[in-house]
């Protein structure tokens, strides 16, 4: 075969094509790491992972890790891994409820309801997070009392220009059972689950899951929650001379980073929880009505499951924004993971490409473990088409 | 639906939907939207708002926290304002001290761009507006050919404008800022960012493996980092990697990461167009002869970009949004020149005049592309070539 048919060839052609974007890539990296290294070496920046150890000798005002400037920098790392989750979780859960009030608000046959409803969720969306990250921080928080004239809620949180001070309680370990009672009741639900799926293929009863689900995921945990609650004794802050004592204080930091998250996502939400609802056509229930399913039957086993097939991706990936999200707090110095590794860290020990690397590390696999949860649950909810 | 879902893409409903970088939801192919039929007539209305008892105690609660917010607002925006005046001793009143983004509009608007040179900015935004209209103008005669001129000349004419040059005197990046700063930075990161973009989405949808590993590879990694993170990345590393000496401008960093993470995020956009079009335009085009980049380019592009045009748009608006990010690396968009301003030992105390000034160009901006987006969307892809 002459060189002019091979290259015509499509088998040819594909493996040419492949191997001239690998070799092109390649060549690429290669000049970014040789010049990386020349200029590292040029500018005297040491390299390797070894600072990691290193005393950081940074302050960090809010942290929950009994870290202190003396610990290291991995320590330094890990406050931050810690104030990134925490201001996540605490403003998905909050965006999460405000989202879906918001979003059902917008369904409301009310006009004046769905309007206001509607009116927040075009505000929230086209304003830039970072506005209200620092309208938040500078406007809001700024602009509270001193604490002497600090807003008391509900006479045990105060909250005032230095932050939001909450009761702390002195032992944990009542907490920490109810997130075990929490997890033993998850367990032991999704075995009754399989169990009465198979019991219902055989006899055509179920079990009553609801009443098991309500007893095992609510109740049980509530009651424990109740009794650390009730069991430890509590740090309530009280006013000495021109601050407050005792309790555990919330810095302003993550006070506005709090809010903004959560105001700002649950727009989003809010579009989320509608688009899942109205995704569902009205035939569907009114067909299941016609089976001769109870309304209770018919949400559980018509209207939710579709729904959710709608809701949990789009969800899922707004969690996922949060996460990142909670990055802005660099803007204004709150401890993240971004403004006290990739920021201060940094700063110190100039080693900019362990740093960057670990950091987009870290976030890279939360996003992937996210993105592999969708990826099942895609797979498993996906329509069967013939 | 084929291809696997990602972060980006996930299915609902008929088709898929498009999450934006910012988390806004996009339905693609265009679903019909299930809209409530509005109250038609007066009666209705009022039934709608007082039908029941319920109803009645929703509508006056909403009026009442209407009235109770907007009020104050009111009389805080317009009522108690002064609009008239040149120092903060002018501001009297207990409302917004407007006088201040009047002082200071020039900076709102340039940033620190030398006043005598402004109106090279003045003519580079006339030039946008004009290239816009020329490609949004359907029948032009000749427009393949100016459309294309305009693209390969208009963003280096514009540059040639703002940073000077020949005739022209030079200004430094580092005195642009404001409102002019948050459009360059917005159409120059686009430019980057959507053929980019196309790329990519029809990489990863290439049945050559590597050229699918490759671009699924790269559009997960920059979907997976915080924005923020990119940013801090693309000023650090990106002088670091470049061959010695050679420097890079500050604000051409920030562009080219903000462009690299879109660009991402716009591949999902356009993969979502390229999955929407039926199998059998590319099986013909095949049959016809073409080989793949007259088929991609003549036949499935077109289709696609026409099908993606909404959720192009709100990855635009997310660009527009996420600009303001540039704030964390000292340059001073639009919110950053307002959040500069409040360090002026003139205007102490006027933070919530000066964001509310940014705040309202960036809602004006992103609220009237997105009803620029519904309008297509509810049109609905027309077909090619009619």
């Amino acid at each position: 075969m002459s060189v002019a048919a091979l290259l015509r060839d499509r088998k040819v052609r594909d493996v040419l094509a492949q191997v001239a974007v690998a070799a092109g890539l390649v060549a690429l990296i290669v000049f970014f790491v040789r010049n990386a290294s020349e200029n590292m070496v040029k500018a005297g920046i040491a390299s390797g992972f070894g600072f990691l150890w290193r005393d950081s000798g940074i302050e960090v005002p809010f942290q929950l890790t009994g870290y202190t400037a003396s610990s290291s920098i991995l320590g330094l790392l890990w406050v931050g891994i810690v104030n990134t989750l925490l201001v996540s979780v605490v403003s998905i859960v909050a965006a999460t409820l405000l989202g879906f009030l918001i979003g059902v608000a917008r369904l409301s046959r009310n006009p004046m309801l769905s309007g206001l409803a509607g009116a927040y969720v075009e505000f929230v969306r086209n304003i830039p997070l970072l506005f209200f990250v620092l309208i938040w921080y500078f406007g809001v928080v700024a602009s509270l009392p001193a604490p002497r004239a600090s807003i008391p809620l509900l006479d045990i949180a105060f909250l005032n220009n230095r932050g939001l001070t909450v009761p702390l309680p002195q032992e944990a370990a009542g907490f920490a059972y109810t997130l075990l009672v929490l997890l033993l009741g998850m367990a032991v639900q999704l075995a009754l689950v399989a169990l009465s799926r198979r019991r219902q293929a055989r006899t055509g009863h179920a079990l009553p899951l609801g009443w098991t689900a309500l007893l095992l995921l609510l109740a049980a945990p509530l009651a424990t929650l109740l009794w650390a609650v009730l069991g430890t004794a509590w740090d309530v802050p009280a006013l000495r001379g021109f601050n407050y004592r005792g309790g555990f204080v919330l810095v302003p930091e993550f006070v506005a980073l709090f809010a903004a998250l959560s105001t700002y996502t649950a727009g989003f939400v809010a579009e989320i929880v509608r688009a899942g609802i109205l995704a569902v056509p009205a035939g569907q229930v009114e067909a299941a009505k016609a089976l001769g399913l109870r309304p209770g039957l018919a949400l559980r086993l018509v209207v939710i499951p579709q729904a959710l097939r709608v809701m949990v991706p789009p969800m899922t990936s707004q969690y996922l924004n949060v996460i990142k999200n909670s990055s802005f707090g660099a803007a204004i110095a709150y401890p993240d993971v971004v403004s006290l590794f990739m920021g201060s860290a940094l700063n110190n020990t100039g080693q900019a490409i362990e740093i960057i690397a670990i950091t987009l590390a870290l976030y890279l696999s939360i996003s992937l473990a996210v993105s592999g949860f969708m990826n099942w649950y895609n797979a498993r909810i996906a329509l069967v088409t013939r | 639906m084929k291809g696997r879902a990602s972060a980006g893409l996930v299915p609902l409903g008929g088709g898929a939907a498009e999450i934006a970088s910012d988390g806004r939801l996009t339905v693609l192919p265009v679903a019909e939207a299930r809209r409530t039929p509005g109250p038609s007539s007066g009666r209705a209305l009022v039934h709608a708002l007082f039908g029941t008892p319920l109803d009645a105690a929703v509508t006056l609660a909403v009026a009442a926290l209407l009235v109770w917010a907007a009020v104050p607002l009111l009389r805080w925006l317009v009522l108690d304002a002064t609009f008239v005046g040149r120092t903060r001793e002018d501001c009297t009143g207990t409302g917004a001290c407007w006088v201040f983004v009047r002082a200071r509009f020039g900076q709102f608007m340039y940033g620190f761009y030398p006043v005598a040179e402004r109106w090279r900015v003045d003519a580079a935004g006339v030039g946008l507006v004009l290239t816009t209209a020329l490609l949004a103008w359907p029948r032009l005669p000749g427009k393949r050919l100016l459309a294309g001129a305009a693209l390969l000349l208009g963003p280096l004419l514009g540059i040639w404008l703002l940073a000077g040059g020949g005739p022209l005197r030079p200004v430094e990046t580092r005195e642009w800022g404001g409102l002019m700063l948050t459009v360059f930075l917005s159409v120059y990161a686009a430019l980057i960012a959507l053929p980019l973009g196309i790329l990519l989405a029809l990489g990863r949808q290439s049945r050559l493996p590597v050229i699918r590993l490759v671009a699924t590879v790269f559009i997960e990694f920059w979907r997976g980092v915080p924005i923020i993170a990119v940013i801090f990345l693309a000023s650090l590393l990106l002088p670091l990697i470049l061959p010695n000496g050679a420097g890079i401008d500050r604000l051409a960093r920030a562009v080219i990461g903000l462009g690299l993470c879109i660009a991402a995020y716009m591949a999902e956009a356009v993969r979502g167009g390229l999955q929407a079009v039926p199998a059998g335009q590319a099986e013909a085009a095949s049959a016809l002869g073409l080989g793949y980049w007259r088929l991609t380019g003549l036949v499935v592009l077109p289709q696609a970009l026409r099908i993606a045009l909404p959720a192009i748009t709100n990855e635009f608006i997310a660009l527009v949004k996420n600009t303001s990010l540039v704030l964390i690396v000292s340059i001073f968009d639009l919110l950053g020149i307002a959040q500069a301003a409040l360090a002026d030992p003139a205007w102490v105390g006027k933070t919530w005049e000066a964001y509310a000034f940014a705040g309202a160009i960036y809602w004006l901006i992103c609220f009237g592309l997105s009803r620029w987006s519904l309008r297509v969307e509810r049109a609905g892809p027309r077909r090619a070539g009619g």
